[in-house]
């Protein structure tokens, strides 16, 4: 489990319009959140 | 892919990236320990890490729960208060050209969805919108600049679009950052 505290592991995904989203890219400019889900089409 | 894409264009346009954690699957969902094997789903989980790289909160609402909306946004606000760094002003998006406009019309399902899209995409400073229904100058403006009268339609340096399916998509592609 991800632990507060620790450094986030870094990871390259496609994004809906097909571009490669990287968290390192974040780096120095914004903080991040990830919204995991189990699937499309269902609540937040 | 194609079920994020369709998905976003139903909520008529998002500003942030949905990605997809699919091949493998729920591979950076299992690298955070929110992957669910028994069930092969991952958790309906959040996850802030700050600018520095640095995780600064893990939850889970289990996957048919719901997140609260206000206590993510209390969240990012501790989150930004908490942080030692400064950041760079966030850049708007400025992927529409200067001279687009937005022609809708009253009491039109497509033109409010565009409205909507406009809104959610923070596009409301950086795309004018006139109203057909209400203004006959911006409809004489419409019939000369796309040739018919028909509206929702956006008017950009490279043409016109009058698919509010369309105008959407051109809107999120101009205008999403990463």
């Amino acid at each position: 489990m991800t632990a507060v505290g620790e450094k986030a592991p870094d990871f390259t995904l496609s994004d809906h319009l097909g571009r490669k989203v990287s968290l390192a890219q974040f780096r120095g400019k914004k903080h991040v959140m990830l919204l995991f889900y189990p699937l499309d089409f269902t609540p937040t | 892919m194609f079920s994020h894409a369709n998905w976003a264009r139903s909520m008529d346009g998002i500003s942030f990236p949905l990605l997809a954690d699919f091949h493998p699957k729920g591979a950076v969902a299992a690298s955070c320990g929110l992957y669910l094997e028994d069930n092969g789903i991952t958790d309906r989980a959040t996850v802030v890490i700050d600018a520095e790289g640095v995780v600064r909160h893990v939850s889970s609402v289990t996957p048919s729960g719901k997140r609260d909306m206000a206590e993510l946004a209390a969240l990012c606000e501790e989150v930004d208060r908490g942080y030692s760094g400064s950041l760079p002003a966030s850049a708007a998006p400025s992927g529409i050209d200067a001279g687009a406009k937005l022609f809708v019309k009253s009491a039109c399902g497509f033109s409010r969805s565009v409205l909507i899209a406009r809104d959610n995409l923070h596009l409301s400073d950086a795309l004018p919108v006139v109203n057909v229904s209400e203004d006959a100058r911006a409809l004489e403006e419409l019939r000369e600049r796309a040739g018919k009268d028909q509206a929702p339609a956006l008017v950009t340096g490279e043409g016109v679009i009058q698919e509010s399916a369309d105008i959407i998509a051109y809107m999120v592609e101009h205008t999403v950052p990463l």
